[in-house]
């Protein structure tokens, strides 16, 4: 690891700021996909994103994750000026995108081993933590079985194990749990509350408002780039009326907000 | 072609239309009227071409050295047969596996036999096409300069597709129960792009063979004895009779070719769809390893020893990108033969080999450049990883110096004890060559599945183009340089102008 990188790890989230504070976020493609967007995530806390499609979620997403370069606005991972200092930055995050991102002819040991060795995770504790995580995610029977076999749920858990095998402090999820089934996705979930228990930070998005209703502590809704509301789920409820559920909180915002657009 | 949903005939017209789009493919760029205009352009200029050769056929026949007709009958059949059945090979193969709409197909109320046979016919046509736009121009100029007899050539080659279809057909469903569906693809990978190589190799045999062997083989062949390895008579030269204008073997050819691909659908067609289900489990049965132990993995720190190593672990695990990137030397080899024996009895053995290595660094480095950079199977996570593009390149580009290094490393020793100089020369001219094809992948960057390695250069032909260009003139360099003339600087200097052109433009890219 590089020296100045280093201390700016070292140095990460010792000013007592939140694992996550984006600051007016602006990316547009013509037309603006981010627009001036506010957010900040706390440690050990889990926020859903919510939103119709094209509504910017997954570009917000990729620009906290370094994978597209904002327009102007500030991200800061762990007090981390991430547009300064990527490397840095990413060292403390982990991004997982809607289709896992897995070398077909690599097991999944290997797979972590190369993950592990790209983050510069020590190699004892990267041994310890591949052998609890496929254990976890119940995928320590297919560890030396090659990836292009597995199923759609399967690729998943391995990027997932990926994922958290350098133990990041602000994971980013991109709708991890479409396409999964119930046990599969009762395993990401589980493990994801364990992370969060452990202090760290998760931002993810999602279409299944149930899973952000019960696994989120605070919901952030966007539309057209643009933070609509921001609450955690009963908040949002309690501004409609009385017995509203999220999904016709989400509808009511949604709406009123497209109207207003 | 469209008929009745459900029936043969309609199902027929839905994969002749598939095989078109995927022509059509080929020219997305243009129109369909630009795209038939340049079709008609090309055989505009292979007809034009075609025009001296049928004179040579003409003279060959009737100027008493009608000896040569025979063998070159036999050549091309030698050729058209194997490549046709190449082509079923891959095309079978390919059915089975990219299982887009073979599952559709399966659970559909079409009987296994009526797709399978569709789909045959339709790789038939893909196959016959693929020789026809070559040989037919050549054929029709035969027949205007006299020689009616050619006409046969069309039936021919029909039966040729048919027949070689038929054979591919069998040959997959035959390894796919005997070797499983793993080595299956892979060994119909490797047979049919050994059979495209053989034409690289067949072009040239004229040349490498010595002259008594090919004249003694011309004899043989011409005054073949009743019983004999070339005793025409024998069903096994029966395409050959047929494309020489023996009508009733155009006949009996014809009923024989589709009588088999007939039967061989009929009967394969339960077999196929048996196939093709079972490799919907293709990897999930892999052999068990090991028990692993905390304690035992290989689990090592630094990055780039990572990618390597990774980089290293995927192309090891790919026999048929391994075999895809050693085929270029077979192709390459031949030159090298041609080269050796035209220098007469004086030949010098570093003069013919070094530019010879010196090619196949640069090919063999511009394949696996593109692989580990363009061919990257998760590009995002690896942009998402904290490293910089700098250190993720460099490491990549060890990771292919190492294989460069390794296939090379024992023709480089041998030359080198042949002939010093010319190994080292090699040595030079060919890490600046590799490194040179190596920097225009980095610089062009042309995203792609590795399994599209052999058509890596669709996208963009200037860097297809450019790779060659380099190989070339660095292979003249080194030529050049064993032949102690100064004139090796010439193109040295062209190959560093050129990537230094390409080095602005990619600068000049970046600022904008």
């Amino acid at each position: 690891m590089a020296n100045g990188v280093a201390e700016t790890v070292a140095g990460a989230g010792r000013s007592g700021s939140g694992a996550l504070e984006v600051r007016r976020l602006c990316k547009s493609f013509g037309k603006a996909a981010v627009d001036h967007l506010d957010l900040r995530v706390e440690y050990g806390e889990l926020y859903a994103l919510l939103g119709p499609n094209g509504a910017g979620k997954t570009t917000t997403l990729r620009m906290i994750a370094g994978l597209l370069p904002a327009d102007s606005g500030d991200i800061a991972i762990c007090g981390i000026n991430a547009r300064l200092h990527p490397v840095a930055a990413k060292r403390l995050t982990a991004w997982l995108p809607d289709e896992p991102m897995l070398y077909d002819k690599l097991t999944p040991i290997e797979y972590l081993e190369f993950v592990a060795g790209l983050w510069d995770v020590n190699p004892l504790a990267a041994r310890q933590s591949a052998h609890d995580l496929l254990q976890i995610l119940d995928l320590f029977d297919q560890r030396h079985e090659r990836c292009e076999g597995f199923s759609r749920g399967m690729k998943q858990k391995v990027a997932l194990a990926g994922a958290l095998i350098h133990d990041p402090r602000l994971l980013m999820l991109d709708e991890p749990l479409t396409g999964l089934d119930a046990a599969i996705a009762r395993q990401v979930k589980d493990l994801l509350v364990e992370r969060i228990r452990r202090g760290a930070a998760i931002i993810l998005t999602t279409h299944i408002l149930e899973v952000a209703e019960r696994l989120a502590d605070r919901i952030g809704i966007i539309q057209n780039g643009r933070l609509i509301a921001q609450g955690t789920a009963a908040e949002l409820c309690a501004d409609g009326d009385p017995g509203a559920t999220l999904e016709d909180a989400f509808l009511r915002l949604t709406r009123s907000n497209g109207c207003a657009a | 072609m469209t008929g009745r949903p459900g029936t043969f005939v309609w199902f027929l017209g839905h994969e002749l239309r598939l095989s078109w789009r995927q022509f059509r493919g080929l020219f997305h760029n243009f129109s369909t009227s630009k795209t038939i205009a340049i079709i008609l352009g090309v055989l505009v200029v292979f007809h034009a071409l075609a025009w001296p050769l049928a004179h040579w056929f003409h003279a060959i026949e009737t100027d008493g050295a009608r000896h040569f007709y025979i063998p070159s009958l036999i050549a091309g059949y030698l050729f058209v047969l194997p490549w046709i059945i190449a082509q079923a090979l891959t095309s079978s193969t390919r059915a089975l596996y990219s299982r887009g709409d073979l599952d559709l197909l399966l659970a559909s109320p079409l009987p296994a036999r009526t797709i399978v046979t569709a789909r045959a016919l339709a790789i038939s046509a893909e196959s016959v096409g693929s020789v026809a736009i070559f040989l037919l121009p050549l054929v029709n100029m035969n027949i205007l300069v006299g020689g009616r007899h050619w006409l046969s050539i069309y039936p021919t080659l029909i039966g040729c597709g048919l027949f070689g279809t038929a054979i591919g057909l069998c040959v997959t469903l035959v390894l796919f129960r005997l070797a499983g569906p793993r080595r299956t693809r892979f060994i119909a990978q490797v047979v049919s792009t050994l059979i495209g190589a053989s034409f690289a190799i067949g072009v040239q045999l004229a040349n490498i063979l010595p002259g008594a062997w090919r004249d003694g083989l011309i004899e043989q062949i011409d005054r073949a004895e009743p019983g004999s390895w070339f005793d025409r008579s024998s069903l096994i030269f029966l395409p050959v009779r047929a494309a020489a204008g023996d009508w009733p073997a155009v006949g009996l050819w014809l009923c024989l070719s589709i009588a088999g691909f007939g039967l061989s659908a009929s009967v394969l067609g339960g077999f196929f769809a048996q196939s093709a289900l079972a490799s919907a489990g293709l990897g999930a049965a892999a052999p068990a390893k090991p028990r692993w132990v905390p304690g035992h993995g290989r689990f090592r720190t630094g990055a780039a020893r990572s990618l390597r190593r990774k980089e290293w672990r995927l192309l090891a695990r790919d026999p048929w990108l391994i075999s895809q990137v050693l085929l270029q030397i077979l192709y390459v080899l031949p030159i090298s033969i041609v080269l050796w024996r035209g220098q007469g009895p004086q030949a010098s053995i570093g003069l013919a080999v070094a530019p010879f290595l010196v090619v196949v660094a640069a090919q063999l480095s511009a394949s696996l450049a593109w692989l580990s950079l363009s061919g990257e199977d998760a590009p995002e996570f690896l942009r998402a990883a904290p490293l910089t593009r700098h250190q993720l390149e460099r490491a990549k580009l060890e990771a292919i110096a190492v294989p460069v290094a390794g296939i090379l490393a024992i023709p480089l020793a041998w030359l080198t004890l042949l002939a010093p100089l010319a190994g080292l020369w090699s040595l030079v001219f060919g890490a600046a060559a590799a490194a040179c094809t190596a920097l225009i992948n980095l610089w062009h960057p042309m995203p792609g599945r590795r399994s599209d390695l052999m058509r890596r250069h669709s996208q963009s032909k200037f860097i297809g183009l450019l790779e060659h260009l380099m190989s070339l003139l660095w292979a003249v360099a080194t030529g050049l340089a064993l032949s102690a003339s100064a004139w090796a600087l010439l193109p040295i200097g062209l190959s560093m102008l050129l990537l230094w052109f390409n080095r602005q433009k990619i600068a000049a890219a970046a600022s904008a």
